[in-house]
């Protein structure tokens, strides 16, 4: 087929403060919201601890032996597992891992192996720097131990640009199918609260402690940091087995003086996250729009837009909008949806901005095939190995 | 499976060979080398290793040395290709930057302040934030269109170049700067150096007696643009990027895989996008680290694939510039096609009988219009570039 | 505690073999391939924990082939540095 074809979404893994797995993010989503854990940060005046989105990754022990994951740290197995969920929620047969794309899009990186290896000098000399902490430390070693855990030999693409590493990786993924240079991608946002990077988070927010995320309250600083892992499997219209609906464009860009880059959005997900600074903009972009915001479910990291893109397909593939949590938006200039409305809509967008007027635009469609319960019986029908959801 | 060549029309550079691309490429064919301890920084190594500085560049305090280079080259690639910040504002500019320490959320001194229970200064972290090096190009000129950081280790810098130019294929922008840089600091020094993967010596790629990398740093920037932009402003292409290719060894995450079978996946699809066949290829700029593993798994692959055709290693020259290494040396493969002329591969003098063949052992005129150029990177990343000459 | 034992503890630590105890490991076993199965990554991490723990440097992997044998022989290799001064 053509270089024309659609793109679906055919399989999605999430892990994050909310749980593991589309069932918690979906109960997440159906206002079954887990409050943050905590993170311990030292500061000055001795240890704190402030709340955090964290995400286990016991699960994975499902998918790889305990052995494999002695050198893998929370980094790569936050990769591992969001990868293996969605290969298993797309029912994809081993015997297919062998030629997957691996594109990984993380804001902060391997950050615990970079802070682990500066450590591991900084406390016992240059002489012993661990080895194994600056392998880990590379950015792009959670799409090796992915694509060393599945066999694949296809492209593999690592991108880390902040705010915009998600919209910007997903966009080469496109790429990567319409130009057939593989069938099928694994896309996979990921995002580790190290110590360091909760140290900086904490030192470059003013948050009120104990308050929930209210990001469609602008003037607020309300961003609680977060850490997960949400996959998707991209393939191509023609090889896709049912799923949960078209990725149909992703862009990155800058915004222009007047006006903004989203021509007849449909339904507006923002990536406001909290974070004062860019509450603003949003507010200003998303006017007038008809628009939602899940971000308080899995809290504030550059990995977030990839956990909208998840609640995107969800809500496409079940026809109605899930409520965004809380109520704090009746200043928010833009009309928000009550939970269980009608989509009302065959278009999804999400929206990330970034600094200086940079922003990143996912759109999502629906799809043939891909809507309700039909698409699941499908695939079960095809007797592709799947795990159980439940 | 060809795809449309994409003219290059500015090419910048900046490394320990020379301040812009015409210097690199003189002391290139004069086979002139500088390696020296590292002068910048200090380190409590027994023996100091040899490293390839741009002693005179000093950058900005605001600014990441990175990217102070990725501005530096782009500047000088801009320039080269007639553009400024006017025409590049009246069209839609995309940059990708390959990178490695650019992308590091992470700095020694704020790390050993925080560790010792203080409360360090926030500037480095500050710097890091706002320097993301493709954002600082894209500030700079005032770029409206499709933004990228590629943090594929060693291939960062090749993978950059191969994905713009997919960009403006598929009509994402009409023009993307495209490249890689680096600096050379402590982190990588010492995670090179317990790696066990470098040379105490100036490093000798594909001799007999080499031991490892040297480390080196610098950027290097190519503008690359449609058809249309050329005709419309009636310059010149320098170069084509006629293809790209790419393939992961899903083997080890520091080691090659022995077989080179990702390697000889991504060269096969740089010709087959190119439509060149490997006997017209007039030369390549192998990785050639200088690494015994990545030389023999190299060699092995281009003698079996591209039998009697010539091959050089420049990181005698330049040294290892890790996420600029690919476009470094992307602009070198395109200044020698160009000239008609390959400089010699420095530090090569014993012939290793385990590898076979002998890279090219003095300054050479090459007579072809086609070359490749491949870099492998941790995680097993393999990608090559096809150039064309203009 | 001998060198063996202490090899051993530290091993089980540093490499995280956390499916191990240090009386798990046959310290006349490979290290290497079979045996613990440990890998080149393993190898040069080796060098830094021996460096670390016993202040001894290993120039290069020629020289740590032997020691690396096994336990047993890391343990004979390393006492026969410290002794020589």
């Amino acid at each position: 087929m053509s270089g024309t074809e659609r793109i679906v979404i055919e399989g999605i893994g999430v892990v994050g403060g909310f749980g593991c797995g589309i069932s918690d993010l979906s109960r997440a989503l159906n206002g079954s919201v887990a409050p943050p854990g905590t993170l311990n940060v030292s500061t000055g005046s001795g240890p704190i601890e402030i709340p955090a989105f964290r995400a286990d990754t016991s699960p994975l022990k499902e998918f790889v032996p305990a052995r494999t994951l002695r050198r893998i740290d929370h980094f790569s197995r936050l990769a591992l597992l969001g990868g293996n969920l969605a290969l298993a929620d797309a029912g994809l047969a081993e015997t297919e891992h062998h030629r997957l794309g691996v594109i990984i899009a993380s804001g902060y990186g391997a950050s615990g192996a970079t802070y682990a290896f500066l450590r591991s000098f900084i406390n016992d000399g240059d002489i012993c720097a661990s080895p194994t902490y600056f392998a880990n430390s590379v950015h792009n070693s959670a799409a090796a131990h992915i694509s060393i855990q599945l066999g694949s030999m296809g492209p593999n693409l690592t991108v880390t640009h902040f705010h915009l590493s998600v919209p910007s990786a997903l966009a080469t993924a496109r790429l990567w199918l319409a130009e057939e240079r593989v069938q099928r991608v694994l896309f996979g946002a990921v995002d580790e609260l190290s110590d360091l990077i909760g140290y900086i988070r904490y030192r470059t927010r003013d948050a009120a402690p104990d308050a929930p995320m209210t990001p469609l309250r602008t003037e607020m600083e309300t961003s609680i940091p977060a850490e997960g892992a949400a996959f998707l499997l991209l393939t191509r219209e023609s090889a896709a087995r049912g799923g949960y609906c078209a990725l149909d464009a992703s862009t990155t860009g800058s915004l222009p003086i007047s006006g903004h880059p989203i021509p007849e959005p449909g339904l507006l997900v923002l990536g406001a996250d909290g974070c004062r600074e860019s509450g603003r903009r949003y507010a200003a972009v998303a006017q007038n729009s008809r628009i939602a915001c899940y971000t308080p479910l899995y809290g504030s990291m550059p990995a977030g837009p990839a956990f909208d893109v998840a609640a995107g397909a969800l809500i496409l593939k079940g026809g109605r909008v899930f409520p965004s949590p809380g109520d704090a938006f009746r200043d928010f200039p833009a009309t928000v949806p009550v939970g269980g409305e009608p989509v009302g809509t065959d278009r999804i967008s999400c929206l990330t901005l970034a600094g200086d007027g940079a922003y990143g635009l996912t759109t999502l469609g629906n799809f043939p095939g891909t809507t309700g319960e039909c698409a699941k019986e499908e695939r079960i029908a095809a007797g592709v190995s799947r795990m159980d959801p439940e | 499976m060809s795809v449309a060549p994409i003219p290059i029309t500015g090419m910048g550079c900046i490394c320990a060979a020379g301040r812009n691309l015409s210097d690199s490429m003189e002391a290139l064919l004069r086979g002139e080398r500088h390696p020296a301890p590292p002068v910048r920084f200090a380190s409590d190594h027994p023996v100091p290793h040899p490293v390839f500085e741009a002693v005179d560049f000093e950058e900005p305090p605001d600014l990441l040395r990175t990217s102070a280079f990725a501005l530096h080259a782009a500047r000088e690639a801009v320039a080269d290709a007639g553009l400024d910040r006017k025409i590049l504002g009246s069209l839609r500019v995309g940059v990708c930057v390959g990178t490695t320490v650019g992308a590091v959320i992470s700095e020694e001194t704020f790390c050993r302040g925080y560790l010792a229970g203080g409360v360090p200064d926030m500037a480095p972290i500050h710097r890091i934030l706002r320097s993301n090096p493709a954002d600082v190009i894209a500030r700079a000129f005032d770029l409206s269109g499709p933004r990228q950081t590629v943090v594929t280790a060693c291939s960062s810098g090749t993978d950059a170049v191969g994905i713009a130019g997919s960009w403006i294929r598929a009509g994402l922008c009409d023009a993307a700067i495209a490249g890689g840089a680096d600096e050379l600091g402590r982190i990588t020094y010492n995670g090179f150096i317990s790696l066990m993967i470098t040379d105490d010596s100036p490093c000798k790629p594909f001799d007999k007696h080499r031991k490892g990398l040297n480390l080196g740093e610098g950027a290097a920037m190519l503008v690359l643009a449609s058809e249309r932009v050329l005709r419309r402003r009636g310059t010149r292409a320098r170069s084509f990027l006629l293809g790209y290719g790419s393939a992961g060894d899903a083997y080890h995450l520091t080691a090659p895989r022995p077989d080179g079978a990702g390697l000889r996946s991504a060269i096969s699809e740089a010709l087959a996008t190119s439509g060149v066949s490997s006997a017209s290829v007039a030369f390549v700029n192998a990785h050639g680290t200088g690494t015994p593993d990545n030389d023999r798994v190299e060699s092995r692959v281009l003698h079996d694939m591209l039998p009697g055709i010539p091959f050089l290693s420049t990181k005698g020259y330049t040294g290892h510039t890790l996420g600029a290494a690919g476009a470094i040396e992307a602009v070198f493969t395109a200044a020698c096609l160009e000239m008609g002329k390959i400089p010699a591969n420095a530090g090569f003098e014993t012939p290793d009988p385990e590898i076979g063949i002998n890279p090219v052992m003095e300054a050479t005129t090459v007579s072809g219009t086609v070359a490749l150029s491949e870099s492998l990177a941790f995680g097993g990343n393999n990608s090559v570039v096809a150039l064309g000459k203009a | 505690m001998t060198t063996v034992e202490k090899l051993k503890e530290i091993l089980v630590k540093d490499l995280n073999l956390e499916e191990l105890t240090p009386g798990d490991i046959d310290e006349n076993a490979p290290l290497f391939g079979e045996g613990l199965g440990l890998d080149s990554l393993d190898a040069v991490e080796l060098v830094v924990i021996v460096q670390k723990h016993f202040g001894i440097d290993i120039q290069n992997m020629d020289e740590a082939k032997t020691a690396f044998q096994s336990i047993h022989a890391l343990a004979s290799y390393i006492e026969g540095r410290l002794s020589s001064g």
